[in-house]
């Protein structure tokens, strides 16, 4: 009883990434969506979910067509981040939810929609839930169907938590529909465009330096895509830097239709793979990236950070803007101490679990969404920071940061700005994040 | 059309009053879902959780356990997360998923009482509906399973059914309603659900009268009169001393009322104890025809409220501040109620 679930790197790694333990595997108990884990637990309650991002088409507007339960929140939520005016529901009743008759009524209900808002929107999203994923709605065919009713273009986005650890969660569907709109337009050798997030990443990014340096002169992010028109010009790029898995699937629908190809580049914490990563790249695109003084830069804030705090003991959370595993692989690098992660172990980490595990056996890792988490206690660990804003739930008493702003760190310069954030947390200052 | 909300989100549906009835209750709650109701009603319905744990959890359902109908699966996740918590009874609350795959909750109940040995509840609630219908239905479950004793009834003790956040917009609601009721004579006061744990639904029968402070709480008192004979009052609820300020200077007024249905009551009997007022009561939720007043009404649609408001029939409005969003061209007075059901906003 009260024994909250744990296991240590060493234990973890011996078992192996077939044999994961059933209390690390969200599918296979209970989940517990503690305060911890709210943003990517359900990302419809905090955060960047589903219908954050189907709103990222500039001059959006979205529908949400669910029981009221699904779209409880939105838009008060939306409030915080201007999004409010932009969402309209359509409730659906016991009838609807059984026969599917609530699709017929959907034409009209986007004509009501458009006629409401005080710019006519680019585009309508249609946001459908659970319930259209068990009645099997062709919700293409609806579109179309509602599309050819109102004259402009309308949009699934399937916000199907169903289908949450299937082969199309619904965090990669999203981004998939939100780059369909795109038409094939004769290519620009000059132009890319950076996927993955649904918010800018840091404007300071050597990545914008190094590619402008390589004669890219247009890279585009939907994010910073000012109208309609601009977002549509996605579709000259020469090709498309995929920075999140999540976008793998739309990077492979743009290249089939669009003809965009895609390079697959990771956010890390540990810079030499950074500087091996530009290497591959460029060895890829036929350019050589000159990152030296960005690598010199990040070093020596690290160097500064642990200079100062050497001796401290994290722990890391998920809920910020890293792998849990690698950015904890990449500390105890750097010579910091991780006594607890709290994170997703999975085909996509065991790697870095692997590394952690023979130089930091005993850091151990937990999972956020076990029922066995109510009982945390901070008092049986040995970490005095952390970073994450689930570590900073269970470890409220220490100094850390959340990093987990909406503006993407990425590369060299995200290295350099953790262990600046970092630094000045831990000396007692204030963050701006 | 029907159904469709411009300016509001919808409100706090059926399995959000559910779970807000049993949060302190010492049970192990699962909601049948695959997460995201889960997440709406923890990280938006529920605000005490953020400073009070419970053990409310997702049933995590996927794609192919809604298709294949695996409720051993569930029941076996449900003895899982049982067996490491401590927990009196278990819940099973109903969302869409299990209401478009017609779930047969009589059977889960079962199967959770022989595999966890402990008693279990559950609420066919399906998403579509609001929160005091979740509220009520878990009301009814509570006293019906758990409340079977005779007891002795002890003098001047008063149990209060209704009371949720989702109802009073304030964490302090049960302390506020003790104090309110103490100064009327009431010295041993329940608050079920707030502030009282599952010991006090046992022991209901024990109360020498019931207090109902919205209507959700109306049937479970009619049952506890049937079944143990405790009489129940309503309307009996504390206004916040911010509202009660407001409520001077309205004499031959014209109002209208939106809220749930018990607070909205009692604030027209407050206001008609101070002066003469034309006052209507309108609510989104359950409108109980014993506490319903001639011309009382309910609504159901964004465009029906703002045109009601557009015709200039009210004089003064008192509700939750979220409202304003669907009424721009109304020009009379607006008295702020907030209504966390309604807005997900506290009483400051």
């Amino acid at each position: 009883m009260n024994n909250v679930y744990s296991i240590t790197a060493k234990q973890l790694a011996a078992l192996g990434q077939d044999n994961i333990p059933a209390e690390l595997q969200s599918s296979a108990h209970m989940i517990y969506s503690s305060p911890a884990t709210l943003a990517f637990n359900s990302p419809g309650a905090q955060g960047f979910g589903v219908k954050r991002a189907g709103l990222s088409i500039p001059g959006s507007v979205m529908l949400l067509a669910a029981p009221a339960c699904c779209g409880r929140n939105t838009t008060l939520a939306g409030g915080k981040e201007g999004d409010s005016d932009k969402f309209f529901y359509m409730l659906m009743d016991e009838t609807d939810i059984v026969t599917g008759r609530h699709l017929s009524k959907i034409p009209e209900a986007v004509k009501e929609v458009c006629e409401a808002c005080e710019q006519p929107p680019s585009v309508v999203m249609i946001c459908i839930t659970c319930v259209d994923a068990l009645l099997g709605t062709d919700m293409e065919r609806v579109c179309r169907k509602a599309s050819a009713f109102v004259g402009i273009p309308v949009l699934p986005c399937y916000m199907y938590a169903l289908t949450r650890e299937g082969r199309l969660p619904p965090m990669a569907a999203v981004r998939k529909s939100i780059y369909s709109l795109l038409e094939p337009t004769p290519k620009k050798p000059t132009s890319v465009n950076l996927l993955g997030y649904f918010s800018p990443i840091d404007d300071e990014c050597e990545l914008y330096t190094m590619l402008k340096k390589a004669g890219v002169t247009q890279i585009r992010e939907i994010s910073r895509c000012e109208n309609f028109n601009e977002y549509m010009k996605m579709s000259e790029a020469n090709f498309n830097l995929i920075l999140n898995q999540e976008a793998r699937y739309a990077a492979q629908d743009m290249a089939d239709r669009l003809e965009i190809p895609g390079i697959e580049l990771n956010r890390m914490y540990q810079i030499d793979k950074i500087q091996t990563q530009y290497k591959l790249f460029g060895e890829a695109a036929g350019i050589k990236f000159d990152d030296q003084k960005y690598y010199d830069e990040a070093l020596s804030a690290i160097e500064e950070c642990y200079k100062k705090h050497s001796n401290r003991i994290f722990a890391v959370g998920e809920w910020v803007n890293a792998d849990p595993f690698e950015l904890s692989l990449a500390l105890i690098r750097y010579g910091f101490s991780v006594s607890d992660i709290y994170g997703t172990a999975g085909e996509i980490n065991f790697a870095y679990i692997k590394k952690i595990s023979d130089i930091s056996p005993e850091t151990r890792i937990y999972s956020n969404l076990s029922p066995t988490m109510l009982y945390h206690s901070a008092e049986n660990s040995d970490a005095d920071a952390f970073i994450g804003q689930d570590a900073a739930y269970y470890h409220s008493e220490c100094p850390g940061i959340y990093w987990n702003e909406e503006r993407q760190p990425f590369g060299y310069s995200g290295v350099k700005r953790l262990f600046t954030s970092l630094n000045t947390a831990l000396s007692g200052g204030i963050i701006n994040e | 059309m029907n159904n469709l909300l411009k300016r509001l989100s919808p409100f706090a549906p059926d399995l959000s009053g559910a779970v807000s009835v049993l949060y302190e209750l010492g049970g192990l709650t699962v909601i049948c879902d695959a997460g995201g109701c889960t997440g709406n009603i923890c990280g938006f319905d529920e605000p005490r959780w953020f400073h009070k744990k419970s053990a409310i959890f997702s049933a995590g359902l996927r794609d192919i356990d809604a298709i294949l109908g695996r409720d051993d699966k569930l029941i076996e996740k449900l003895q899982d997360a049982a067996s490491k918590t401590n927990v009196d009874f278990t819940t099973l609350v109903g969302t869409p998923v299990p209401a478009v795959i017609a779930t047969d909750f009589k059977a889960l109940k079962r199967m959770a009482e022989k595999r966890t040995g402990l008693p279990s509840i559950t609420i066919e609630t399906t998403g579509t509906r609001y929160y005091d219908e979740g509220a009520e239905q878990a009301y009814l479950e509570l006293f019906k399973t758990f409340s079977v004793e005779q007891l002795p009834v002890k003098k001047g003790s008063a149990g209060v059914i209704g009371a949720t956040p989702l109802d009073f917009s304030n964490l302090e609601a049960e302390k506020n309603i003790t104090v309110y009721l103490e100064n009327r004579g009431w010295k041993n006061t329940t608050c079920y659900g707030m502030g009282s744990g599952l010991e006090f639904i046992k022991k209901a029968s024990a109360v020498e009268k019931n207090i109902v402070v919205s209507p959700s709480g109306l049937k479970a008192a009619e049952y506890l009169k049937e079944k143990f004979g405790t009489p129940y009052i309503t309307n009996i609820i504390p206004i916040p001393e911010s509202l009660q300020k407001e409520l001077y200077e309205l004499k031959g007024k014209k109002i209208l009322i939106i809220h749930q249905q018990v607070a909205a009551n009692s604030v027209r009997d407050l206001i008609l104890k101070k002066t003469e007022a034309d006052i209507t009561v309108a609510s989104w939720f359950m409108l109980k025809e014993s506490l319903m007043q001639e011309h009382d009404f309910r609504l159901t649609e964004e465009d029906q409220l703002k045109g009601i408001l557009e015709s200039g029939d009210y004089d003064v409005v008192i509700g939750d501040e979220i409202f304003r969003r669907v009424m721009k061209k109304y020009n009379g007075r607006f008295i702020d109620f907030p209504h966390f059901a309604v807005s997900g906003r506290l009483e400051k």
